[in-house]
C-alpha cells in the first residue's frame, strides 16, 4: 500500500515537472527553438560590436533584428504547453525591453563602456530565457558566430 | 545542322571533278563552322546558393565550378523573421581582409568596379532572389562574403581546371 502510494507521489511528481518544463521533456521543434536561439545570440553580438565600434547610430537597428528574432523563437514554441509559453514569453519579454534599453542608452549616452555594461544586463536576462531550454540546444551567448566561409554549417 | 544531304548533286548533273570539288569545298566548310562553334562554345554552370534561413550564414557555403565557364549564380535569401538583407560577392583570397574590412567601416557600400569584386549579385530582401552571371576565373579557391555582414556570413568557391 505504502509502496503504491510513493509510486504514485513520484509519477505525479514527474509529471508536474514534464508539464512546467517540457525542456526536460521532448520539445515539439527542437531543430526551430535551436535556430531560434542562435537568432538571438547573432543579433546579440552584433549590438556588441556595433557599440564596440562606436557605431551608436546602427544599434537601434540592431534592436529591431533583435525584435523580429524574438518573433523566430515565439514561432519555434508555438506548440509547446500554454505554461511553458508563458514562461518564455516573459522570460523572452524581458531580455527584449533589456535590449531595447541598450538601444535607447545608444541615442542619449553614447558611451562605449556604459553601453557595453548595459549590454551585459541583457546578456544576462537572455541567458535566463535560454536557462528553460535544454543543454544542448542552448548556444553560447558570448561565442562568435558558428562555423563559416566554407568551414562548415552552422552548427 | 549540316548533314551529307547538302553535298549530293541534282540527278542528271555530270560526276566527276566538279563534284569532287563541290564536295570538298562543303566538308572544309562544315569542318570550319566546326571548328568556330567549338572555340565560342563556352561551359555555362548553373549555381545556386541560399542563406541559412535567418542566420548569418549561406547554405551551402562552398560552390563547385571549372575555370572559364560562364558562371549564373542564383542567390535565394530564404529568411522569414528578421529584416536584414543578404548579397553574395566573390572576392579574390588576398583581398578579402581588405575588402571586408571596407565593407564594415561603410555598413554595406562598395563601388560597383572595385577591381578586387569578380562578381556580386544585388541585395535580397528576405524571401527575395538575387542573379549574377560572371566567367570562373583562373583555377583556385575564391572567397565569398555577404557585403552586409562581411566578417560572419563567408563561403569559398572552388574553381576547377
Amino acid at each position: 500500500m505504502k509502496l503504491s502510494k510513493l509510486a504514485a507521489s513520484l509519477t505525479a511528481i514527474v509529471l508536474s515537472l514534464l508539464v512546467a518544463f517540457p525542456a526536460l521533456a521532448q520539445l515539439k521543434s527542437p531543430d526551430d527553438v535551436k535556430r531560434g536561439l542562435l537568432l538571438l545570440v547573432q543579433v546579440s553580438n552584433d549590438f556588441k560590436r556595433q557599440i564596440g565600434a562606436k557605431r551608436f547610430e546602427r544599434v537601434p537597428h540592431e534592436n529591431m533584428e533583435y525584435m523580429e528574432a524574438s518573433e523566430a523563437l515565439r514561432a519555434a514554441v508555438k506548440d509547446e504547453p500554454a505554461d511553458f509559453k508563458a514562461k518564455v514569453e516573459t522570460r523572452l519579454k524581458a531580455a527584449v525591453a533589456a535590449y531595447q534599453k541598450v538601444s535607447d542608452m545608444s541615442a542619449t549616452t553614447p558611451d562605449v563602456d556604459k553601453l557595453m555594461a548595459e549590454h551585459a544586463k541583457a546578456v544576462t536576462a537572455m541567458n535566463s530565457l535560454f536557462d528553460l531550454f535544454p543543454a544542448d540546444l542552448r548556444p553560447d551567448p558570448n561565442a562568435p558566430p558558428g562555423g563559416r566561409g566554407g568551414r562548415g554549417p552552422a552548427n | 545542322m549540316t548533314n551529307g544531304t547538302t553535298l549530293n548533286v541534282p540527278r542528271g548533273a555530270s560526276r566527276g571533278p566538279r563534284q569532287f570539288l563541290f564536295g570538298t569545298l562543303a566538308l572544309l566548310s562544315i569542318l570550319v563552322g566546326c571548328s568556330r562553334r567549338s572555340k565560342s562554345e563556352q561551359k555555362v554552370v548553373e549555381l545556386s546558393i541560399a542563406s541559412d534561413g535567418d542566420l548569418i550564414a549561406y547554405k551551402p557555403d562552398v560552390l563547385t565550378c571549372p575555370t572559364g565557364a560562364l558562371v549564373r549564380l542564383t542567390f535565394h535569401h530564404t529568411g522569414k523573421f528578421v529584416s536584414a538583407r543578404h548579397d553574395w560577392m566573390l572576392t579574390y583570397p588576398d583581398k578579402l581582409d581588405a575588402l571586408s574590412k571596407q565593407l564594415l567601416d561603410t555598413d554595406g557600400v562598395f563601388a560597383k568596379d572595385d577591381p578586387r569584386i569578380i562578381a556580386f549579385t544585388p541585395l535580397a530582401d528576405k524571401g527575395g532572389t538575387a542573379t549574377t552571371q560572371f566567367v570562373a576565373p583562373k583555377p583556385g579557391d575564391y572567397p565569398f562574403l555577404c557585403s552586409t555582414h562581411p566578417e560572419d556570413m563567408r563561403g569559398i568557391l572552388h574553381v576547377t581546371k
